[in-house]
Parts: C-alpha cells; sequence; structure tokens
C-alpha cells in the first residue's frame, strides 16, 4: 500500500472539530444552489411555456404588407425651395389598401418551397362583437381553418365544438375563450359583428377556442375568409397576410429575407415578432441571474469565516507541519480541500433540495391567468442547470477558500513556535 | 571529524523597530555524533542561531552547510525537503497535532517523505515509538497523554526519518525534573547508540553540563 498523503485526513479533522459551524457553512452553500436551481428552473421553464405559446399563436414567418404612412404627399414635394412651408389642411380620406395583390399565387408558388411545411392565407380586422346586450371591441381573424389548422394546431386547444365544424358553416365563428366569457355566448349563439366600414354580419358560434394567452383569448376570433372579406366588403381574392410554418423554425430569419427580396413585402419571422418578449426574458435572465449569483457570493462568506477560525486556531499545527517539511503547496491543499469538501457536500444536497422545491411547488394546482394561462408551475429541469449550478457553487467555493489557504500557507512557523 | 553543521560567517540582523544585529560573524562546526547544546543569557541570540541553523529562519548573511551541502541559496520548498529528510525537531512544547493518535503524530513527517510504503512507515513508528516506552500509548490520541510521554512521542516524530541532526529548543524547558531527566537519558542513548548528532538550545546549567560540548553566546557572538 502506498503511503498516503495526510493532507485529506488533516483537513477532515479540521471540519470535524468545528461541526456546528461546518454545517452551517455547508448549508450556506445547500441554500445558495437550491434557491439557485429553483429559480433558474422557473424562470426559464415560464419562459419556455411562453415561447411554445407564442410560437404556436404567431407564424414562424408572416408575410403582410406594410402601408406607408410616412410618404410625403405630393404636394410636399411641390415646393421650389427646401424652407419653404406647405400646409394642406381638411386632408380628404384616403384608403389605402393593404392587402397583398397575388396572394393566391404567391400561396401557390410557397407551397411548392422544399423548406415549408404549410401555408395559411389570412385576412384580418377590427370588429365590434354584440350579443343581446353584451358589446365588446376585438379582431376576427378570416382564415382556411383547415390550413390554419395545419399551422397552429387549433384543434389540440379548442375548449369546445371542432374546429373543422367551421368549415361546414360558411357563416360559423369560433370565439375566444375569453371573448365567448365577455359576452356571455355558447356554442350555438348568433353574435352581431360589426366591422369598420359599418357591415353588420350574424355568424353562428360553432366553436370556442383557448390559446393559453390571455390578452389574445379575450380579443380573438375565427371567421372563414369569405365572411371576413364580406365585412371588409372586398372580392374573393383579397388577403392581408400569409402565414408560413417552416420544417426548420431555425431557418426563419434566413427565408425571412428571402422572401422580403423575393415578393416585395414585408416577411417577419417569429423572433423579430416576439423580439420585445424576447428583450424582456434577457433583463429577467440578467436580474435572476444577480439575485442568485449574490446568495452563492453570501454562501462564500461562510466558508471563508469558518476556515479563518480553522486558521486561527489550528496555527501551531500549522507551524509544526511546516517544521517538520511540510511545504506551502500542503498546507495550501489541506485549507483548500477543506473548503472543496464543504462546497461538495453543500452542493450535493442543494442539487436535491432544489429539486425537492421544483416537485413539490410545480405539483402544486394553481390556476394563473397573468401574461399566458397555465395550471401548475413548469420548471425547466434541464440537467444543465443543475451542471451549472453545481460548477458554478465549487468555483465560489474554490474562490472563498483559496484566500485563507493561501494565508494559511505563508504562515512563518518561527514566528508561531518562539512567540511562545 | 566530518562536520555535519557548518557554518561561515553567520550574521543574522533584525531591523524592526530599530536595526540590531541578533548574531556576528558566527564560525561553527558540528561534527558527526557530538551531542551539543548552546547556553547564553536571554537576548544572547542562541534562539535565533538555532532557527538559523535549522533553515527555519532564512533572512540571514553568510554561509550555512548541511550534510555537506550550502543551504544559503536554496528554495523555501528545497528547505522544506531537506528538513523533512535530515532534520528533527523537538520544541519546548510537543506541538503534536491533537487530534491525531500517538502513531498518526510519529507518521506524518515520513509520510510526507513517502519514500516508504503505509505499512513500513507503520511498523519504523512503531519501533520508535517501543524504544521510547511508549509502545502502549500508540493508538491514544495526543491530547491524552501525560507531558513528559507527549514529549517522548515528539522525539519519535523527529527520528521517524532517520535525520542527520536532531535540534532542540529548550526540549525539557516544561517538563519536571524526572521527566527531564529521562529526556535527556534518551538524547544521550541516541548519541551512544546510534552515533546521533544533537544540537540543543538550553538554559539549564545541569542540561548543558552533561552534553559533550558548550557553544556559549554573548551579544550573538560565540564565546568559548
Amino acid at each position: 500500500m502506498k503511503a498516503k498523503s495526510p493532507n485529506i485526513k488533516i483537513a477532515l479533522i479540521h471540519l470535524l472539530s468545528k461541526k456546528r459551524q461546518t454545517i452551517v457553512a455547508m448549508l450556506g452553500v445547500t441554500f445558495g444552489i437550491a434557491i439557485f436551481i429553483f429559480q433558474a428552473g422557473l424562470m426559464s421553464g415560464f419562459q419556455t411555456v411562453f415561447i411554445e405559446q407564442s410560437i404556436n399563436t404567431t407564424a414562424n414567418i408572416r408575410i403582410y404588407n406594410e402601408p406607408d404612412n410616412k410618404r410625403k404627399s405630393v404636394l410636399q414635394n411641390a415646393g421650389e425651395k427646401d424652407n419653404e412651408w406647405i400646409v394642406v389642411r381638411n386632408q380628404k380620406v384616403k384608403d389605402e389598401q393593404t392587402n397583398i395583390k397575388n396572394g393566391y399565387q404567391i400561396i401557390k408558388q410557397l407551397e411548392k418551397h422544399p423548406e415549408i411545411a404549410g401555408v395559411s392565407p389570412f385576412l384580418g380586422t377590427q370588429t365590434i362583437f354584440r350579443l343581446g346586450i353584451a358589446q365588446t371591441s376585438g379582431r376576427v381573424s378570416g382564415v382556411d381553418i383547415e390550413k390554419e389548422n395545419l399551422l397552429f394546431a387549433l384543434q389540440d386547444n379548442m375548449a369546445e365544438g371542432n374546429i373543422l365544424s367551421l368549415e361546414n358553416t360558411p357563416n360559423g365563428l369560433i370565439l375566444g375563450i375569453g371573448l365567448a366569457e365577455l359576452l356571455g355566448a355558447k356554442v350555438g349563439d348568433n353574435i352581431t359583428v360589426v366591422s369598420p366600414k359599418g357591415v353588420e354580419l350574424i355568424l353562428k358560434v360553432v366553436g370556442i377556442h383557448r390559446s393559453g394567452i390571455v390578452e389574445v383569448d379575450k380579443t380573438r376570433a375565427f371567421v372563414n375568409l369569405r365572411s371576413a372579406q364580406q365585412l371588409l366588403q372586398v372580392d374573393g381574392s383579397y388577403l392581408t397576410d400569409i402565414n408560413i410554418k417552416l420544417k426548420n423554425i431555425d431557418k426563419a430569419e434566413e427565408l425571412s429575407r428571402e422572401f422580403t427580396a423575393r415578393y416585395g413585402y414585408t416577411a417577419q419571422n417569429w423572433k423579430d415578432a416576439n423580439a420585445n418578449v424576447f428583450g424582456l426574458f434577457k433583463i429577467q435572465n440578467m436580474i435572476t441571474g444577480l439575485v442568485i449569483s449574490s446568495i452563492l457570493v453570501v454562501s462564500g462568506f461562510g466558508i471563508f469565516n469558518i476556515l479563518m477560525m480553522i486558521i486561527y486556531e489550528k496555527m501551531q499545527d500549522i507551524a509544526i507541519l511546516k517544521a517538520i517539511g511540510y511545504k506551502d503547496r500542503d498546507i495550501k491543499t489541506i485549507f483548500l480541500s477543506e473548503s472543496l469538501i464543504i462546497g461538495f457536500f453543500g452542493g450535493i444536497l442543494g442539487l436535491i433540495l432544489g429539486f425537492t422545491l421544483q416537485e413539490i411547488v410545480g405539483s402544486i394546482r394553481m390556476n394563473m391567468k397573468g401574461f399566458v394561462a397555465m395550471e401548475h408551475l413548469q420548471f425547466n429541469q434541464s440537467p444543465y442547470f443543475f451542471a451549472f449550478a453545481f460548477v458554478f457553487g465549487m468555483v465560489v467555493t474554490a474562490i472563498a477558500g483559496y484566500i485563507p489557504a493561501r494565508k494559511a500557507s505563508k504562515i512563518d512557523p518561527v514566528d508561531i513556535i518562539r512567540s511562545k | 571529524m566530518e562536520a555535519i553543521l557548518e557554518t561561515k560567517q553567520l550574521s543574522k540582523f533584525f531591523y524592526d523597530p530599530v536595526e540590531f544585529q541578533a548574531l556576528k560573524n558566527v564560525d561553527l562546526q558540528i561534527p558527526k555524533g557530538q551531542f551539543a547544546s548552546i547556553m547564553g543569557s536571554s537576548g544572547s541570540g542562541k534562539s535565533t542561531l538555532l532557527y538559523v541553523l535549522s533553515t527555519l529562519d532564512t533572512q540571514y548573511k553568510g554561509h550555512l552547510f548541511l550534510d555537506g551541502e550550502d543551504l544559503s541559496l536554496k528554495s523555501k520548498n528545497d528547505l522544506a525537503e531537506i528538513r523533512n529528510e535530515k532534520i528533527g525537531f523537538v520544541f519546548q512544547f510537543h506541538y503534536l497535532l491533537p487530534e491525531f493518535t500517538v502513531l498518526e503524530n510519529v507518521m506524518l513527517p515520513a509520510l510526507k517523505l513517502a519514500k516508504l510504503d503505509q505499512k513500513q512507515i507503520e511498523e519504523n513508528a512503531m519501533s520508535k515509538l517501543k524504544m521510547l516506552g511508549l509502545e502502549d500509548q500508540a493508538l491514544k490520541k495526543a491530547n491524552k497523554l501525560s507531558g513528559g510521554q507527549q514529549q517522548r512521542a515528539a522525539i519519535a516524530r523527529a527520528l521517524i526519518n532517520e535525520p542527520k541532526i536532531i535540534f532542540g529548543d529548550e526540549p525539557t524547558g516544561n517538563l519536571d525534573s524526572k521527566n527531564a531527566d529521562i529526556v535527556f537519558e534518551i538524547l544521550k542513548e541516541l548519541k551512544e547508540k546510534y552515533n546521533q548528532t544533537i544540537l540543543i538550545v538550553t538554559h539549564d546549567n545541569n542540561f548543558a553540563n552533561k552534553t559533550d560540548r558548550i557553544i556559549r553566546l554573548h551579544d550573538g557572538e560565540v564565546v568559548n
């Protein structure tokens, strides 16, 4: 049996001689890591749910005609000098058509594109919904419901009714669940829909849909394309948007640029469409990161503290070890091991505690209706978080241990032995 | 006779609070197998000399040779290795690690040296303890022993790596006369049976008079 270096044994004995403080320092790491896992898992879980639901309600790529409202009027270009003012009062109302002019041809082309899984025509407009004395504003989405279902899996989230019954009911209407509640509408009711053009249609509720995003559910209703075209008094080829589902969602940015260039209309990908949300998440993650790190830094102080105490108490042991030939490096190893032992076991406990907390809190049923509607808190339990939390904990521990360890290694045995 | 320990023009200064020369051009030779003592009044520099000679204190001028090797230019790490292999220490206090058993304490320097395997080191430590009459205390925690026993355990620890020289700083200073005599007899036996070189700092005349040679120090100078 090879001679075992006694360094680790010395470290363990030091820790055992201060059981209570060691446990407190360990628990500091445990709580730090548990909160890390809990918090990071919660944030990331929430964001994942939100992103999934947003992706389910926004197209991977949406092609639409962006009206150029800032275009100068003809008169404004008529002045001779740049500093001449031309004032036109009471401009006449003029309808700017925001449709995609050759929409169906574009759709036919896109359907043959190898990267595309589905294409759905869309015509949207503001409307007022009325049922009895109830009245609320919202939007109708005129769609080809079969294609729309292919893109957004609407059938999976029907609260009532069947999505495809819209196809069989020309004057059908599918309400968002929030909208249905506002109107007090049930399947089978007839809703009066009024468009900005003043056109009134009476449509029959054939289903109620729940997207999960509260704001969408409160304002959106699906109708057949033909009904939407009637509301806007336009012909049967009139479309405002083309929604596209890709086979590979990560190609959205590249393809959206390609489509913008090819068709001359704006092609917006899902990342740009949700840019504000992703920006919000970035800030949220930063704040979470800061809070978690500061908790771990506090646990670092706990370790620093106990090591300093041990060093002051074991000054003579350090002196004699150095006198009998233990090098600075050995002393450093002893005290660094002590902090890493605390960090390791505290960390393992923290992983278990964090996981347990997630399981417990995740199993509590709570109906939340905020930004999104969820029945349970969703945690991201990716092993990446656990590994990262553990490594981060060990790094903090190592830094907190290194400073006292260095100090211990610099102790001059002559000072200690002579001063007796 | 071959000198185990030799100094040439060894000087030592303290700068704090004021500049003060603690050792003045000390030239000293300790031959192999000599049991020597350093005496002097307090403040004469005798402990300072011992710490310089034993390589714990490296802030000096001049040359120090141990076993023919010049140590004055060695790094701290090299000196630690040299102390581990060639030097044994016995201080006024035993400095045993209180939570370790006596046997483990004695094994510590050998475990660091790591020239032998665990079992051989244990056997060696046991035989040193037997030699010092402590075999029945081997598995007790070091802080459970009496003062005399602890000092003997410290001597066993000093012997474990078969050092070239043993340094003692008032090794009997904290013991009653009976235990002081026992410690002296042990050191004497080491010299006589094993030709062990020993250098002891003491202010005990009785002790010094029984050694082979007394080196007297006065104001940092050797005065015999």
